[in-house]
């Protein structure tokens, strides 16, 4: 009999760990809501966090992400709330829009649902399970049908017959027949 | 809900000109950093970079 043991805490274990290890698990630093969106923009403007947000902006990364993280580090380091953080994402997002403006970079908002399919008759009913077999389907342009046009070296041939056994031995350099070259 | 999700909620709703009305209540006191704010800071012109002398 294969005995199983169980990799798990024993059940009340979180009652005797020492919570307050975690900065998240301690009452946050800021509460207010300008003080907190004060000490996100400040912080912003440290060099090292500008030059990296810049960068990030930058490499077309959303800002949505980017304010993202820079909440989810303030909330890890124990400075904000989530709540507050969440609130106070809109003034930060609209701070970084300004800074890409004024330094003329072209960056990514991230509020478009890029991912998003559209809702139409073909897809609903696609979804739902009743596309109709009637339906003629629209033709899309494979690679295969791309290949097949022959063109270039490496191109399908046209017949797919083998060549003759004459074509074949000049091929192989088997014919006595030796090219000219006239043009020289 | 995602915190992303949440996030990207948030960051609609205050540029499309909402405020967390009930924080406001909480805290007794209008809050300064509202979208019309904001908006002054963006058409302001960019403060000038000081150069510093050598000399």
């Amino acid at each position: 009999m294969v005995e199983i043991m169980a990799d798990a805490p024993i059940p009340g274990e979180n009652y005797l760990s020492d919570t307050r290890n975690y900065p998240w698990h301690r009452p946050p630093e800021i509460v207010d809501y300008d003080q907190a969106v004060d000490y996100l923009i400040n912080r912003l403007t440290e060099t090292e966090h500008s030059e990296l947000i810049y960068s990030l902006m930058k490499t077309k990364q959303p800002l949505t992400g980017i304010v993202a993280g820079i909440m989810m580090q303030s909330i890890g380091r124990g400075k904000i709330a989530i709540d507050l953080a969440i609130l106070a994402s809109g003034p930060i997002y609209r701070y970084l829009e300004i800074l890409a403006d004024q330094n003329g970079i072209e960056y990514e908002s991230g509020l478009e649902d890029k991912g998003r399919i559209p809702i139409t008759p073909t897809t609903l009913k696609a979804a739902v399970g009743i596309l109709d077999d009637d339906e003629a389907e629209p033709e899309i342009e494979t690679p295969n049908a791309i290949i097949d046009a022959s063109e270039g070296l490496m191109g399908r041939p046209e017949t797919t017959e083998p060549s003759s056994a004459e074509d074949q031995a000049m091929m192989l350099g088997l014919t006595d027949e030796t090219e000219t070259n006239d043009a020289v | 809900m995602k915190f992303d999700d949440a996030i990207k909620k948030s960051i609609k709703a205050f540029i499309g000109g909402k405020l967390p009305k009930q924080l406001i209540e909480a805290q007794g006191k209008e809050i300064i950093y509202t979208p019309e704010y904001l908006d002054e800071l963006a058409e302001m012109p960019e403060e000038p970079v000081m150069e510093e002398d050598d000399g």
